[in-house]
């Protein structure tokens, strides 16, 4: 490993922890499509800072841009406090046309601005270790690791400083203002610190996957825990790793650092999606299956507690008339029989003591619709679940 | 070239001809089906689905080797249905919200696209170039069999729309209200999403990934100010999406170094800020004045209610008093008085002021009303 090389994966960290802590925030306050907006309507605010500046990681350039996000937020929420349109259809009018305007002062000024829409989208990593910090002669290391420590530092300060509000504003907006933390005040505290962590992380992976980076690890970690502390972290280290491992994955295959830094938090996150505890796909399916056994389970002793004909409480008669197929009915016949809530004999069933008992609870709940009939009523029955 | 020799060339000039065409025609479909997406509240997922549809056009790309733009257009569809229903998908099945699954879509499949993308442009065979078009789009590759896609495409969603307009209305506004009526809502909600799936993947080539979905929001967005009638909507939205592209086009074309998507957005976006603000019904001024107008009304009325309570404790009504005794009464100025004067309710000689029997009655029904009320 030679020294940029090292140098673009100590950059593509920090950018990644950088955009993951406010990215958390962003999808916990719903408001994951902001950092969309942010990312596409900076865009004019860094071609004008550049016309000024002539410096890609001028501070002045960065504070215009951050500017230029703050207004898109702002912009949102006027367009829809008219009321005249939807929240979402805000958003979705509002950056096409900032970022149009950017592409389009980019377009008009070709000759003498180095910077083009590529760039802008995409970003490249791979040139920032060149671009150095030279101080009284001094190589301090790459600008941008510089930039980006510099924000990265700056938020984590803010949010120790402001976790409590943050937490509290989050969660429970009325509480926080009864509280006297103004949620505003932090609405755009918030804003402001995406907005400079967008144009910071911008140059480095382009405007498209600061997105992935901000929202792709706070979902991902979303999906493994309910704790916000526990959140914040794992968002973090799926951030680091993504980076790292998205950089050897773009040394691999000779292709864009950003798309492949991407390219593996998606990864990451189908595969957290698939195969999370009890709230990934696999375990959700499976435990609406085992629900969907239960509800019919149920029904099926439910109907033998209202008959008592022997005709309606033939075996074959059940599968008409519940109209189930084949296998379900067996199925559940099997469930009941293995909790000892029914029996069989010469193919009639009946409900034994104990389904007597679980069908008479379970009306209780029905009729009243009260919590606490049910309450112990898994650990009193059931033994074998679908 | 100016603006009218453009309008001339527009009838001699192939090319130019093709290419306006194809955008009026990609505006009318985006703005018709567009008002779909604004209805139903799923405005950014033409956005996501847009950019979902990059790693299509890679993959597409890279299995066949092929630039014909049918094939990568299919690439770009399969790959932005998956999207759609993967967005779907975790909103139903994990309790991740919408906006989470949409910019996860959106920034995830991008990505994957860019990689596929930097890689293909690193492959030995020449054959690549071009690909990178669909990123901002560029209607100056549109040839005559993608005006004539995009015609039948539209054609077909018209037919469509025509034949289920009940059905497509009825979920529209009341989704619960259909099932029970026994309407497949699920396939009703998929021919929609297709469809706006496939105006966006037409739309790809000219406006490209990162703007297609203003295409599809702002004519619709900009429709929906001027009435509260679906079908007017759907019609003024994909006239207004034509006029974009035409103007879009027009102005691209007549000036150097500009390309047409942002232009046709841009002029989209001002369509958009000038319903905002013009429409007679919901825009801003006429709302604006109109709040102007109560207030003066009220205050009018404020004023009145005043002098009554001085007039009516005389015998005479119109006993004359002094203006100066107002003085102290909140929302009192001379201009208001004047107008007052003007409606006949009161008449001024000199600095004194006298109540008509005329703004008497309209004072009394006026305290009557309110305390009928209470």
């Amino acid at each position: 490993m030679s020294s940029p090389q090292i140098e673009i994966q100590i950059i593509a960290a920090v950018v990644a922890v950088a955009c993951a802590i406010p990215g958390v925030f962003l999808v916990l306050r719903k408001m994951a499509l902001i950092s969309d907006a942010i990312s596409h309507s900076i865009l004019p605010g860094i071609v004008l800072g550049f016309f000024i500046t002539q410096d890609l990681n001028s501070p002045l350039l960065i504070i215009l841009a951050a500017l230029s996000g703050v207004i898109t937020v702002v912009l949102v929420e006027r367009i829809q406090k008219t009321g005249l349109v939807k929240e979402d259809t805000a958003i979705g009018l509002v950056f096409p046309a900032l970022f149009s305007i950017g592409v389009i002062l980019i377009a008009k000024n070709a000759n003498d601005v180095h910077l083009d829409v590529d760039a802008v989208l995409l970003g490249e990593l791979a040139f920032a270790p060149f671009d150095r910090l030279i101080m009284s002669g001094v190589d301090m290391g790459p600008k941008s690791l510089w930039i980006m420590g510099v924000i990265l530092l700056i938020t984590i300060t803010l949010l120790l400083l402001f976790f409590k509000e943050l937490k509290v504003s989050t969660f429970d907006i009325g509480l926080s203002s009864a509280l006297g933390f103004s949620p505003v005040v932090l609405h755009y505290g918030l804003m402001t610190i995406s907005s400079i962590t967008v144009v910071g992380a911008f140059e480095a992976v382009g405007a498209i996957l600061v997105v992935a980076l901000m929202i792709a690890p706070a979902a991902t970690a979303y999906l493994l825990t309910s704790e916000l502390k526990r959140m914040l972290f794992l968002s973090i280290f799926f951030g680091i790793f993504s980076a790292i491992s998205g950089y050897w994955l773009a040394h691999w295959l000779d292709a864009s650092i950003a798309g492949s830094i991407s390219t593996m938090l998606g990864f990451v996150f189908l595969l957290v999606y698939l195969f999370a505890p009890s709230k990934g796909l696999i375990s959700v399916m499976y435990r609406q299956k085992q629900q969907r056994t239960e509800v019919s389970l149920l029904t099926f002793l439910l109907h033998l507690n209202n008959h008592t004909e022997e005709e309606e409480r033939h075996i074959n008669h059940l599968r008409e008339h519940i109209n189930w197929q084949k296998i379900r009915a067996n199925t559940v016949v099997d469930l009941a029989l293995k909790n000892n809530m029914i029996s069989v004999e010469k193919e009639l069933v009946s409900l034994t003591e104990k389904g007597k008992n679980f069908t008479e609870t379970a009306l209780d709940y029905i009729i009243t619709n009260k919590d606490e009939k049910i309450e112990h009523l898994k650990e009193d029955f059931f033994l074998f679940r679908g | 070239m100016t603006i009218t020799e453009y309008f001339q060339l527009l009838f001699t000039d192939y090319t130019l001809r093709t290419i306006t065409l194809g955008t009026a025609v990609l505006g009318a479909i985006c703005g018709m089906l567009g008002s779909f997406a604004v209805l139903r509240k799923q405005s950014l997922l033409g956005d996501a689905i847009s950019h979902a549809a990059l790693p299509g056009i890679a993959i597409a790309f890279l299995i066949t080797g092929a630039k014909d733009t049918n094939v990568l257009l299919l690439g770009a569809l399969i790959s932005g249905l998956i999207g759609t229903f993967w967005i779907k998908g975790m909103t139903t099945k994990t309790h991740l919200k919408s906006d989470t699954a949409l910019g996860l879509v959106l920034s995830l499949f991008f990505g994957f696209g860019m990689l596929l993308l930097t890689y293909i442009q690193k492959q030995p065979n020449a054959n690549q170039a071009g690909l990178d078009k669909y990123l901002f789009g560029q209607a100056a590759t549109l040839v005559v069999s993608d005006v004539w896609l995009m015609t039948f495409v539209t054609g077909l969603a018209l037919i469509i729309l025509l034949l289920f307009w009940k059905e497509f209305k009825l979920m529209l506004f009341d989704a619960d209200y259909t099932k029970t009526l026994g309407f497949n809502t699920r396939f009703i909600d998929i021919t929609i999403t297709f469809f706006i799936v496939l105006a966006i993947v037409l739309g790809l080539q000219t406006v490209g990934v990162v703007l297609m979905s203003a295409m599809l929001l702002a004519p619709a967005a900009a429709a929906r100010q001027w009435t509260n009638k679906l079908s007017v909507m759907v019609f003024l939205a994909a006239v207004f999406g034509a006029f974009s592209g035409v103007f879009g086009t027009a102005i691209s074309a007549t000036q150097n170094n500009l390309s047409t998507g942002p232009v046709i957005v841009l002029v989209a976006s001002v369509f958009v800020a000038f319903s905002f603000i013009f429409s007679p019904g919901r825009g801003i001024l006429f709302r604006q004045l109109r709040f102007r107008k109560n207030r003066r009304e009220l205050e009018l009325k404020k004023t009145l209610q005043m002098m009554f309570g001085i007039a009516k404790t005389h015998e005479n009504v119109s006993h004359p008093h002094s203006i100066k005794i107002l003085n102290n009464f909140q929302g009192f100025t001379k201009k208001t008085i004047r107008e007052i004067e003007e409606k006949k309710w009161i008449t001024i000689t000199g600095q004194e002021w006298a109540l008509t029997q005329k703004g008497f009655d309209e004072a009394e029904n006026m305290f009557n009303k309110s305390s009928d009320d209470e």
